[in-house]
């Protein structure tokens, strides 16, 4: 077992003899085990709020839990069109999509400029994005709500899309510089000594290579602004709800419609998974380009 | 292709230069910088001063009609002798000391798990799955955490089953509880670990993997020497990430638990939550979240100074 | 006939039949005509996901109709309510339709945020005649709508506390009917439905930390024992022997109740009951609806709905419920539409169908009607129950919330065993008092109202 493992944690290298190949073998055994398990147990509370979604309620609260039952699409009806589901998971699908490309076309000649450029408190402006995240949200939503209110923005799409400027800025930021780092200098200098303009340098040399590092902080900027709750609460009405805002709304206090909230949390999950799958195809793409030879 | 022992000709392939420009208006790295810094200086700045200045007033939203009187420091020496305070914020030390270790190194398997080449269709899979746990609505993460651990219907006790031990009240133990809000925690945040550290291990340069491999077959070493410094930077991140977003953990939490049973699970956002939103006193809120803002930069600082590394 | 004599009796004739027109049109108050200066205007609401709230949605259409007047709501959970009121009240947000708990009362209309409802009572044009404010259930009118005299909102959204029980379990363990007191429940009833070993307890009390420990938990146990929280003069009441025999009597009931009892909330103990774990609860009577669904609920014919047990002081159950306001803050036209529904869809006329909507309407007279005792089998104990009750089942002041958090911590705390009843009462009695201290009811500046 020990051997497997050790195999496991070898990064791979070319068989030499037979035994060798036998223990690359077991090797990729263990390799298909781990992400196997890293696969169910990162999905297994979803399939527990999948299936919720389609069990009636008495079903759902049943014990031993049923593994076999029959399925109702009620809650998913009732959720998208009921309680306007539907309508939520648009306005977060703006209000997320807005914000990310925004931080994306902010953030990423930001990180580059920290990356690259040398000047006095760059280390304190560093930091300074990411302290944004550190106060907490009670405080700041009333000033917010407050202001929001003043410019008759309560309601609107702008607001939230603005704030979570806040979140989803510094994580880009904080993301791209460290890839943009990772690229190599002389590509910048040999682009200069051709006469490029340091935009594009930027544009043409440093973004591509950063690819997988940018796509990994559009995927958290975009989670966190989906996710955003109290800001959310506090600040929109019916016009301009998102996702778990709705999910939320269901907390009646006393009732829980358990099948309702699932179908909710479902219809929630999916678009950033589909946002994923369309996405890690950039990320595999960053893996096989490397480092330039 | 560079020849050589492996740190030597490794840490070579990995070395990078700076660039060094005069910062001032015409220089484009102010350009580059311009937009992102005005729109957070905008957006953020003006809420966080007026949090400030809640804080050195008496600002009751429930209660106006007693005005909002300047009151100095008052609230601030209220927080430091408010137990209640003190044992929220050590509840959540806590967590974030037992909870991050955990979140990090299962993190970082993960990672090099999606890192080693082999196995492409597995991989994509578990990549697209690390995603699901981090896209669920804190809300919604909380209520599936009362779902599954209920002592009566939930499907943990009914795994546990298996192994013969007896149904645990998980959400009605004060220690149980804790360990409940724990294991969503870890569930929801490791994907993010992760993938950050996967970030930084895709920009290990191949040729110096390749070097390395031909020196050793010890995966240890091959991620002490070579690999580490591409994960340091993203390590730096997740603490300070984290641990203020630790300090600000509240929807799962509240959905799940509401913060007891007893006091067991009244995190420090939990408390600011009841004192902010429930009893209304936004000052004293206000001045219990400066403290913290200054906690969690004093931590920041100390992560990057002791761990961050810029690769040299 | 003489001239003069037709003449004089025409006039008397015509002056009679003009002071009855006269009087016919002064009592022909419609609200169309009421509400024709303010068609066209849009008032805000913020309503509950719950039923009550649901049926008057299905009533909106027909009021917007009549009058021309558009009503927006939102729907909010629980917890977020009365922070977005008070947000609402303090920035000039958008709502003119208040919903006030029965517990917020004190604290909105001592701010002054709410209008009293006699600026629209004494308004002929607004007020409808057939208002009757004694039409009300006094107690529900009273907790719900009234603060200091002066009544601000009508009662809209009401519950009361019930036992529902499995009648089934009752007839296995030899019971044919539910207890009457609290002491038959623990020392008759408990035992001979409490089997641990199948997974079957007698009782389910619903005390998760929050309102449900504070209001269904805490609070329960102290009044049919004759205790309170307050004595006269507002100081903690907790240390009487009443009070402490009734939070000593819930801990005796622990054992016969579900592990993990400290956690359950309504969801829970509902769900305990309707999946035959526990054969007793006493919840709010909201809850007969799901019950009574065969899509959440096994019991089926074997639900059983009683009154609370009584206690030594009599029947006291749990009271609960929301009344609506005008705020105080909106423009005068808003604050008479708002007005117009307000009294509209808690007015006796719409009562039947707000009942029938799935609402509970507070109107005694809807309940008097046979048919409709026989429809609803809550109703005859909620009625019985709004009969006598208290109405200050839970302090109304402003200071509530703070309160309610400290016994939502030390209520659980008791439970679980971490400190004994006395010293719990104890905890809680001193920081209670150190908060209405310095909220001024100890040295007169605030009146003792509750």
């Amino acid at each position: 077992m020990s051997l497997s493992l050790f195999g496991l944690l070898t990064i791979g290298a070319a068989p030499r003899s037979r035994h060798a190949r036998a223990q690359r073998r077991r090797a990729t055994i263990w390799h298909g085990i781990a992400l196997l398990v890293i696969f169910l147990s990162s999905v297994f509370p979803f399939y527990w709020m999948v299936t919720t979604s389609l069990k009636r309620q008495a079903d759902a609260l049943a014990y031993p839990p049923l593994w076999r039952f029959s399925p109702t699409l009620s809650h998913y009806t009732d959720a998208l069109f009921k309680h306007d589901v539907a309508g939520s998971l648009i306005n977060s699908l703006i209000v997320a999509s807005s914000t990310t490309v925004l931080a994306i076309l902010l953030g990423t000649p930001a990180a580059y400029a920290l990356a690259r450029y040398e000047f006095r408190g760059k280390r304190d402006l560093w930091f300074w994005f990411i302290s944004n995240r550190m106060v907490s949200p009670v405080v700041l939503a009333v000033p917010f709500f407050l202001i929001a209110t003043k410019l008759d923005l309560i309601d609107t799409h702008i607001v939230l899309i603005l704030l979570y400027l806040t979140f989803s800025l510094p994580i880009v930021v904080w993301i791209c510089t460290d890839q943009f780092r990772n690229v190599p200098v002389e590509l910048d200098e040999a682009a200069r000594l051709d006469g490029a303009s340091p935009w594009r340098v930027f544009w043409r040399i440093n973004l591509p290579l950063a690819m997988p590092g940018i796509v990994v902080s559009a995927i958290f900027a975009f989670i966190f602004s989906w996710n955003d709750l109290l800001y959310a609460l506090v600040l929109t009405r019916d016009n301009a709800a998102t996702s778990p805002v709705a999910a939320t709304n269901y907390m009646s206090g006393y009732e829980l419609p358990w099948g309702e909230i699932m179908a909710t949390g479902t219809l929630i999950v999916l678009p950033m998974v589909i946002f994923a799958l369309l996405v890690s195809g950039r990320l595999v793409q960053g893996l096989t380009m490397g480092a330039v030879k | 292709m560079r020849s050589g022992t492996v740190s030597h000709g490794a840490q070579a392939a990995a070395a990078r230069k700076r660039v060094r420009l005069k910062f001032w208006p015409r220089s484009p790295a102010f350009w580059f910088l311009f937009p992102a810094v005005a729109a957070l200086a905008v957006i953020g700045i003006y809420p966080l001063l007026v949090a400030l200045y809640n804080s050195v007033h008496q600002y009751r939203l429930a209660d106006l009609e007693a005005g909002t009187p300047f009151v100095g420091l008052d609230n601030y020496l209220a927080t430091f002798g408010d137990a209640t305070f003190w044992q929220a914020l050590g509840r959540t030390m806590l967590f974030l000391c037992m909870t991050l270790p955990i979140e990090i190194a299962v993190g970082l398997f993960a990672a090099l798990m999606l890192h080693r080449p082999g196995l492409p269709w597995m991989r994509a899979a578990a990549r697209v799955g690390l995603v699901v746990p981090m896209a669920t609505t804190y809300a919604v993460v909380g209520l599936i955490g009362r779902l599954i651990f209920n002592r009566q219907f939930g499907v943990a006790n009914y795994l546990l089953s298996f192994l013969g031990v007896q149904p645990l009240d998980w959400l009605g133990d004060p220690t149980l509880a804790y360990v409940s809000v724990m294991i969503m925690d870890v569930w929801q945040w490791t994907p993010f670990c992760a993938l950050i550290l996967l970030a930084g291990l895709t920009m290990v340069p191949k040729e110096a993997e390749e070097a390395a491999r031909l020196e050793t077959r010890k995966r240890l070493t091959i991620l002490w020497h070579i690999e580490r410094p591409y994960l340091l930077p993203g390590l730096t991140a997740i603490l300070i990430l984290r641990s203020a977003d630790m300090l600000k953990m509240f929807d799962a939490v509240y959905t799940m638990t509401r913060g007891g049973p007893g006091a067991a699970t009244e995190f420090i956002s939990v408390y600011i939550e009841r004192i902010g939103f429930r009893l209304f006193d936004q000052g004293l809120a206000s001045a219990q979240a400066m403290l913290l803002l200054v906690l969690t930069i004093v931590l920041s600082r100390l992560y990057i100074r002791y761990i961050y590394r810029e690769i040299a | 006939m003489s001239k003069r004599f037709l003449q004089r009796n025409l006039a008397m004739v015509s002056a009679a039949a003009a002071s009855f027109l006269v009087a016919a049109h002064a009592n022909a108050w419609t609200l169309k005509e009421a509400a024709a200066p303010y068609s066209g205007t849009t008032i805000h609401a913020i309503f509950l996901d719950r039923p009550g709230y649901a049926a008057a949605e299905k009533l909106i259409p027909q009021f917007e109709k009549e009058t021309g007047i558009t009503i927006k709501w939102d729907v909010v959970p629980y917890e977020s309510t009365r922070q977005k009121e008070v947000l609402n009240f303090v920035s000039g947000g958008a709502q003119d339709i208040v919903l006030v708990d029965v517990v917020w009362i004190g604290e909105f209309a001592s701010n002054k945020w709410l209008v009293p409802i006699k600026k629209f009572t004494d308004d002929p044009k607004l007020a409808d005649p057939a208002l009757n404010l004694k039409g009300f259930f006094p107690i529900l009118l009273d907790s719900f709508g009234t603060w200091d005299k002066v009544t601000y909102g009508l009662p809209f959204d009401n519950y009361s506390g019930l036992m529902f029980y499995n009648k089934c379990m009752l007839k296995d363990a030899g019971f044919s009917e539910p207890p009457k007191t609290w002491d038959d429940l623990l020392n008759v009833y408990a035992p001979k439905l409490t089997n641990a070993s199948k997974n079957q307890y007698a009782f389910a009390l619903q005390s998760r930390r929050g309102e449900t420990q504070s209001a269904d938990s805490f609070m329960r146990m102290l009044w049919p024992n004759g205790g309170s929280l307050l004595d006269a003069k507002f100081k903690s009441n907790l240390m009487s022997p009443q009070s402490q025999a009734g939070l000593e009597y819930r801990q005796k009931l622990m054992k016969y109740m579900p592990p993990g009892i400290v956690d359950f909330d309504h969801a829970e103990a509902v769900n305990a009951l309707a999946q035959g774990q526990v054969a007793m609860i006493t919840e709010w009577s909201a809850f007969y609806p799901t019950l009574t669904d065969s899509s959440k609920s096994k019991l089926g014919d074997c639900l059983g709905i009683a009154t609370e047990p009584r206690g030594p002081a009599g029947l006291k159950p749990a009271l609960g419920g929301f009344s609506l306001a005008v705020n105080a803050k909106s423009n005068a036209k808003k604050q008479a539409a708002a007005w117009l529904f307000i009294q509209w869809i808690t007015s006796e006329q719409m009562a039947k169908p707000y009942l029938e909507a799935g609402g509970v309407p507070a109107r005694t007279a809807v309940y008097q009607d046979p048919a409709v005792q026989q429809k609803y089998p809550f109703v005859k104990p909620m009625v019985e129950s709004w009969q006598g009750g208290v109405p200050d089942y839970r302090p109304r002041f402003p200071e509530w919330p703070a309160i309610s958090e400290i016994i939502g911590e030390w209520g659980t705390k008791m439970m679980l065993g971490n400190v004994s009843v006395k010293e719990g009462a104890q905890t809680i009695g001193s920081k209670m008092e150190a908060i209405l201290k310095k909220a001024g009811y100890y040295d007169g500046k605030k009146p003792l109202l509750k």
